[in-house]
């Protein structure tokens, strides 16, 4: 892995690091020197996942975290503190993805995707605030669909797009000490997508219909979410990037 | 940092300000770098002041709005440090001949001035790309960025109405051509930038500048550096699956 930029002596608090993306957020951010607490609401699954980027786990915590129960995201960012002092980036990524037309979607499975996807990145948030340095960065992870919708997906698509607007108005509250993004990824390989692409003749249509003419990798998102925690996008506050590979393309 | 060690990049109107800065980033990542500038003093001494770094560098002079000027430079470019791989469209102009160092209104805009903006700005950046792009195509990589502007999404009161139309223009050519060219793996994104300390930046009243200070949340001018930066991550590996972007380079200004 290329990493550009330096973030040692700096620590990195991400949900859901155990999905494709967070792990390869997380993968990132330790290669280029960070602390990683590492939460997911499998916490044997957070634990095997610090080992394997850091098998002493000299700058890498495993937590348990509901990203749905406050008292997590408060117990997550006290724990970051009191073993690395202070927190620096914090990335949203725990996230539910689940089919449900709205005719026939229950109460339970609307609730449970805005907890997720829109509740636990006002959690997580709250909690961190306090405890981040100045220079600071927050990136949380939207979607495609937050922009332009998702068929059987109107809970996450919902959701998604409070997460944009969410973090704009963050970017206002928290400038000019610290910055605040979203980064919005299109197909990105992984188990999360696979429901959609076999929906989908195998992928194949949707492929088709992005100009770069594949999938996008997870690293591709670490990537950019890198950039927007480094200080060369330090004039950068309440925007939301797209990486979709043209799959998307709307202002 | 060696990020782009072996790429070519081509950035026009990089004898000063945001376009000097993505020039000068660009050597720093390890391009070899074509610094084009409607002023041959500019271009040369940019040229020069990179190569005594050590880093290879070639001053060119070409009227961007003139195909031909353009077709040769990048002609020459290619034949001199190889296949160009990175453009940059940054060239432009904004002109403030209004009273007080502020932009001409609509109704007294003269037509060979709102013609002149749309030459350079956006008819610019068609001539540059159309140069470069069957080479990219033969490379089956590329990497393409123009400077558009948060005036080309939203009103700023600042620019005039041929500079905003451009840069509005802009967003729908990278789009547009973000689609027609993904499938050759070039990438094609757009910077928006805000209220930048640059030349340009300074030939407009300083109460107006101070106005947009005051509302940026991040409470500063940006630099040409922060703009610079952000091209340099659009045309690294590490955007590789971004294209058809228009990126804010703003502090938060407007939010755009």
């Amino acid at each position: 892995m290329t990493t550009t930029h330096d973030f040692s002596g700096r620590t990195l608090l991400i949900t859901g690091a155990v999905g494709s993306i967070g792990r390869a957020v997380a993968e990132r951010f330790f290669a280029s020197g960070a602390n990683c607490v590492v939460t997911d609401l499998d916490e044997s699954a957070a634990t095997a996942l610090a080992r394997d980027i850091d098998p002493g786990l000299t700058r890498v915590l495993p937590l348990a975290q509901d990203a749905a129960k406050p008292d997590d995201a408060a117990r997550a960012a006290k724990a970051a503190v009191e073993r690395f002092g202070a927190i620096d980036f914090v990335v949203t990524s725990a996230g539910l993805y689940r089919d449900a037309l709205v005719a026939e979607m229950s109460d339970a499975e609307w609730r449970r995707s805005i907890d997720i996807n829109l509740d636990g990145v006002f959690y997580t948030c709250r909690a961190a605030i306090p405890h981040m340095r100045e220079g600071g960065s927050i990136v949380n992870i939207a979607s495609m669909a937050g922009h332009r919708g998702s068929f059987a997906h109107a809970h996450y698509a919902a959701a998604k797009g409070a997460v944009l607007t969410f973090s704009r108005s963050l970017a206002l509250e928290l400038a000019p000490k610290i910055r605040v993004n979203a980064v919005s990824p299109g197909l990105i390989d992984g188990p999360m997508v696979q429901n959609l692409l076999q929906m989908n003749a195998g992928g194949a249509r949707l492929i088709e219909q992005t100009p770069l003419k594949r999938l996008g990798r997870p690293d591709e998102i670490a990537s950019v979410i890198a950039f927007l925690c480094s200080s060369d996008a330090g004039f950068m506050t309440g925007t939301s990037l797209h990486v979709n590979g043209g799959l998307h393309i709307a202002s | 940092m060696s990020t782009h060690t072996g790429r070519v990049a081509l950035v026009t109107g990089s004898g000063r300000g945001i376009g000097r800065a993505i020039a000068d980033a660009h050597g720093a990542a390890g391009a070899a770098v074509v610094y084009l500038d409607h002023d041959p003093a500019l271009a040369e001494a940019a040229a020069a002041e990179a190569a005594a770094k050590g880093r290879k560098a070639l001053g060119l002079a070409a009227d961007v709005a003139d195909y031909a000027s353009v077709a040769a430079a990048c002609e020459k470019a290619a034949a001199t440090l190889g296949p160009i791989d990175v453009l940059i469209n940054n060239a432009g102009i904004s002109p403030k001949s209004g009273s007080d160092g502020k932009r001409a209104p609509m109704w007294e805009m003269s037509p060979s001035e709102w013609q002149r903006v749309l030459d350079v700005n956006l008819t610019g950046a068609f001539n540059c790309t159309r140069a470069v792009v069957p080479g990219m195509r033969e490379l089956g990589r590329g990497r393409i960025v123009s400077t558009s502007s948060v005036a080309g999404k939203t009103f700023c009161d600042i620019v005039g109405v041929h500079y905003a139309a451009t840069k509005a223009g802009l967003i729908g050519f990278t789009k547009h051509l973000a689609g027609e060219l993904g499938p050759f793996g070039i990438t094609v994104n757009a910077v928006a930038p805000g209220r930048i300390d640059t030349p340009l930046m300074r030939g407009t009243a300083s109460a107006a500048n101070d106005a947009v200070k005051a509302i940026t949340p991040l409470r500063r001018f940006g630099t040409a550096e922060d703009v610079a930066e952000t091209c340099l991550f659009l045309t690294s590996d590490a955007a590789s699956f971004v294209t058809a972007q228009v990126i804010d380079v703003a502090g938060g200004w407007l939010m755009t």
